[in-house]
């Protein structure tokens, strides 16, 4: 059955809604900026702006993006860290019904809080040093007395041994573990409720090679075993494009490309993803003669003071005229491969050669 | 003349706390050419952080040269070299503080907090040429100028009189790459200077080091963790695992016939962007604590092809053909011909 989601202001078109499970719809986050004795807004930092892209069930959807572009804005606006100022989070209940997490607030959010978990990048940080692992681990459970305490301990012990950890050291303290145990004490915290989608924002950015594999390959297995669902954040491109099905690219509060991971790889439709994939380090040394590596000009704009029209244009090399004024909607070129650009049917991008 | 600019042999550095002796550095040998880029690679704690900063006589006060030295060649005037042991200089010397920001300098990692917020960043960079060259305040400063413009930082007479927290994490790098090249050296240690960057602004970055590079014909050492990187800049690599070079050779070499096999589970567990999808493959385990070293080679506990005299022996170093040498025990006792098949 296909329906065709209302074109609102760049919503997206030509989606196929079957098995949806979060729909994102013109998210909008405005920080605001304040001078002054009595806090006068001057301004806004667009941290989010008009942000829509869609996660079916049992998927990774990647979100990438150069640091400050808004890609973990929308990852605490999903779990509802923070409280968005415009637009909707359509969330699936598992028994079909939907729900729009934007618009709820304090204990309507409870039952979501289980459903939708979040990992964090720096395991050093994330993690209280003065609770143990199991206290750690057992907290949520505990908080929203969804476990008696012999049944918490039975949890944790199974959950700490599926993500490969001793539970005999769960009354250790964070310390007494290393970067790549301590990501998976964040894994077992964030899915002790049985959560149906895990927001992973840059899991595995500030670990080793061989633990990040490792780390990588947990998730992967966790997936299949659970049945989860991931929005994988980070500015690893290798990375995303192992672990992802689609990938979503953002620049400056605003989405400029969602396709099949494969397929973003392979035909690439905006210049910014054209500069991303050729800023990725190549992997053999043989490489090194390639020719036509993009490189990109000046800085990120500032997301309280974007460009006009299309807010990649003062780095783009293709940019006319018409960028300059024009916002570019995100639409679908084909197949479920939206891009925000005026000219992507024409350009002739580079794009990677998978082996 | 020769074309060696750092020879390091044997260097042992260790650490001693209270818990007891950390063995950081545990019998490194390194050479590095004149204009020449080695990368040393290896996870976090292999050492590799430590056995750079000895060349600066920086390691923190616990951790003492215990053995070995650091051979620097130094090029007096253009048919005079001298060689200077490095690991026998007192950190708070004369001779090391000449060297010191002047023939080696350094770049570290974390350009949010290598700079001080307290001066400016044209400052900053002035102190290191004052102190360095008979330079007036007027002369530096117009240096500083052009060292900034050359580094790609926009409007540089503007921003260096600005103070760091005005510039960007890609700004700042440049401007500590501008520090760094303030007085011309002949070699450039950079600790993982783009780990904390974006990939385009570390694509930038690369570029920048790589032109630099050739503009000064300096020698560049180069730490990382990140394979992607090596296969970027690297001429010579070096594999460091716990305290020790397992694996080195040209860059080519390294990647295509690695030989160790920490070497070669390091390049299989980097994502490659590839059609199919496969399980990564990983190491097992992870880094031993630096209290309790595995006996015989460091690596055999994680090493899936550990043979039993692993754990007791240590591998020396066994030498294939145009430097390319590794320490295991697989190659050990191979003939020469043998050798020959394998590569």
């Amino acid at each position: 059955m296909t329906n065709l989601v209302q074109s609102q202001s760049s919503t997206l078109t030509g989606v196929n809604n079957d098995n949806l499970m979060l729909d994102v719809k013109n998210l909008q986050l405005y920080f605001p900026i304040t001078q002054g004795v009595f806090a006068r807004v001057q301004g806004y930092t667009k941290a989010a702006d008009d942000v829509s892209f869609f996660i079916r069930q049992g998927e990774t959807v990647g979100l990438v993006g150069e640091s400050g572009c808004g890609k973990t804005t929308v990852g605490r606006c999903i779990v509802r860290a923070y409280e968005p100022t415009g637009g909707e989070i359509i969330y699936h209940r598992a028994d079909g019904t939907t729900v729009d997490l934007a618009k709820l607030q304090g204990d309507e959010l409870k039952p979501y809080r289980r459903d939708i978990r979040l990992i964090f990048q720096d395991p050093y940080f994330s993690l209280n040093p003065r609770m143990t692992v199991f206290e750690i681990v057992s907290e949520v459970l505990k908080v929203n007395k969804l476990a008696t305490p012999a049944e918490m301990k039975d949890r944790v012990v199974a959950l700490l041994q599926r993500v490969g950890l001793r539970p005999e050291y769960m009354q250790r303290y964070p310390h007494a573990f290393s970067g790549g145990e301590r990501q998976r004490i964040s894994i077992a915290r964030s899915l002790i409720t049985s959560p149906r989608m895990v927001v992973c924002d840059e899991a595995v950015s500030a670990l080793d090679v061989s633990i990040r594999a490792q780390i990588l390959n947990l998730l992967e297995e966790l997936q299949a075993d659970f049945n989860l669902t991931y929005l994988f954040i980070s500015h690893d491109l290798s990375v995303i494009h192992h672990i992802c099905d689609r990938i979503v690219v953002m620049y400056v509060g605003k989405v400029v490309e969602i396709a099949d991971a494969t397929e973003l790889f392979v035909n690439p439709r905006h210049p910014y993803t054209e500069a991303l994939l050729s800023a990725v380090p190549i992997t053999n040394p043989r490489d090194r003669q390639a020719v036509g590596r993009i490189r990109l000009e000046g800085e990120i704009a500032d997301p309280s003071n974007p460009p006009t029209g299309c807010y990649f244009h003062p780095r783009c090399k293709y940019a006319q005229e018409r960028c300059k004024t024009e916002t570019p909607p995100l639409r679908n070129l084909e197949n479920e491969h939206f891009v925000a650009c005026h000219f992507s049917e024409e350009l002739e991008l580079t794009n990677v050669q998978l082996r | 003349m020769s074309d060696t600019l750092i020879e390091v042999n044997d260097l042992k550095i260790h650490f001693f706390t209270d818990e007891g002796v950390v063995r950081a550095v545990d019998g490194v040998d390194l050479t590095i050419e004149r204009g020449k880029t080695l990368c040393l690679v290896g996870e976090s704690g292999c050492g590799k952080s430590v056995a750079c900063r000895a060349f600066l006589q920086i390691v923190h006060s616990i951790g003492k040269i215990v053995s070995g030295e650091i051979i620097y060649h130094r090029r007096v005037d253009n048919n005079f070299e001298e060689t200077i042991d490095i690991a026998q200089l007192n950190p708070k010397g004369r001779q090391i503080r000449e060297i010191r920001g002047k023939e080696i300098s350094m770049i570290f990692q974390e350009p949010m907090t290598s700079l001080s917020p307290m001066y400016t960043v044209g400052n900053q960079i002035m102190e290191n040429i004052l102190l360095h060259t008979n330079l007036s305040k007027e002369e530096a400063r117009q240096l500083c100028v052009q060292l900034l413009d050359q580094v790609g930082i926009p409007q540089p007479h503007r921003l260096v009189d600005e103070y760091p927290f005005r510039l960007s994490g890609g700004m700042r790098q440049r401007a500590m790459i501008a520090m760094a090249l303030s007085c011309n050296p002949t070699l450039l240690i950079a600790d993982e200077p783009t780990t904390a960057l974006d990939v385009t602004t570390q694509a930038n970055i690369l570029d920048l080091m790589r032109n630099i590079q050739k503009e000064y014909q300096m020698a560049l050492l180069f730490i990382t963790h990140d394979l992607g990187v090596v296969a970027e800049i690297a001429d010579t690599v070096a594999v460091m695992y716990l305290g020790k070079i397992v694996e080195s050779g040209d860059v080519d070499t390294i990647f295509n016939n690695p030989k160790h096999p920490y070497t070669q589970a390091l390049l299989r567990s980097i994502p490659k962007i590839s059609r199919t999808r496969e399980k990564l493959d990983t190491i097992q385990g992870m880094v031993p604590n630096p209290y309790r070293r595995p006996g015989g080679c460091p690596f055999h506990p994680r090493c899936t092809q550990a043979m039993p005299e692993c754990s007791t022996m240590v591998p020396s170093v066994t030498r294939f053909s145009d430097g390319h040498t590794t320490r295991c025990l697989l190659y050990e006792n191979i003939t020469t011909k043998q050798f020959a098949e394998l590569s």
